[in-house]
């Protein structure tokens, strides 16, 4: 219960803090705020299919159903994420770059991205019978995650993008004002934290709905 | 009040209900648990 009460203080600690104490980019100004939602966004949809991807590989290993409870919950939690990045970043190329969506080689890996897991759901709810539908989704999981460092680092950097690069430098320091990055950080933490306890929740109703079923 | 500080409130209104309702639902996950 202090763990639930010390992440909401965080987060909104984080919110006011990027909207009063962190400055602005000055060529972005006040949609400078957008990236302490998109950025962590943005990184927790990728741990959430890389720890959907470990699962599935856990789950074939081993058979135990607990398992595919994290890689599905998981898979469910990415594309959430995935979708708020998209439609924080949506929004802000709309003040940026003056359209909501451009096709940019990032707009585009991340709609794949959102295909390819949109995908998972839908085969886990087209198969009959927990056990096969484990195996089929934990291959499928699997497969999918090879796509995943490919659309998000190779695909954006080898074609021209609207998008900036990653925060870092030329000598690999971060580029930003370091309010700004603390921020961003604090609220990736923060961020991250939720994740954890979504899918704790996800995972416990999943075992719920397991015992139900077997009684 | 500026825009800036409505936008605030509005981003700690929207967390402080997604963090009540999942305070709920781990509550009734508990019941359900227990049960």
């Amino acid at each position: 219960m202090i763990l639930r009460i010390l992440l909401f203080l965080w987060l909104a600690a984080g919110m006011v803090a990027g909207f009063t104490w962190a400055p602005v980019v000055p060529v972005l100004g006040n949609t400078t705020r957008v990236f302490y939602f998109h950025f962590p966004a943005a990184i927790v949809t990728t741990i959430a299919f890389g720890w959907s991807m470990v699962h599935s590989a856990l789950y074939l290993a081993r058979r135990d159903l607990g398992h595919d409870d994290h890689a599905a919950g998981a898979a469910e939690l990415g594309l959430l994420f995935c979708i708020v990045a998209t439609i924080s970043g949506s929004l802000w190329a709309r003040a940026m770059w003056g359209a909501y969506w451009n096709w940019d080689p990032r707009e585009t890996s991340i709609f794949f991205l959102f295909l390819i897991y949109a995908a998972y759901l839908a085969l886990r709810a087209a198969i009959d019978g927990t056990e096969r539908r484990a195996r089929l989704a934990a291959i499928y999981s699997c497969v999918a995650f090879v796509a995943v460092p490919f659309l998000i680092f190779v695909v954006p950097r080898i074609y021209f993008s609207l998008h900036p690069d990653p925060l870092l430098g030329q000598r690999g320091k971060p580029d930003i004002d370091p309010r700004i990055m603390l921020v961003a950080t604090w609220m990736l933490a923060g961020v991250t934290a939720l994740f954890v306890w979504l899918l704790s929740l996800r995972v416990r109703l999943g075992r719920i709905e397991r015992a139900r079923q077997e009684f | 009040m500026s825009a800036n500080l409505t936008v605030m409130a509005v981003a700690l209104l929207v967390w402080g209900l997604v963090f009540v309702y999942l305070w709920r639902l781990e509550r009734r996950i508990k019941d359900l648990e227990r049960k």
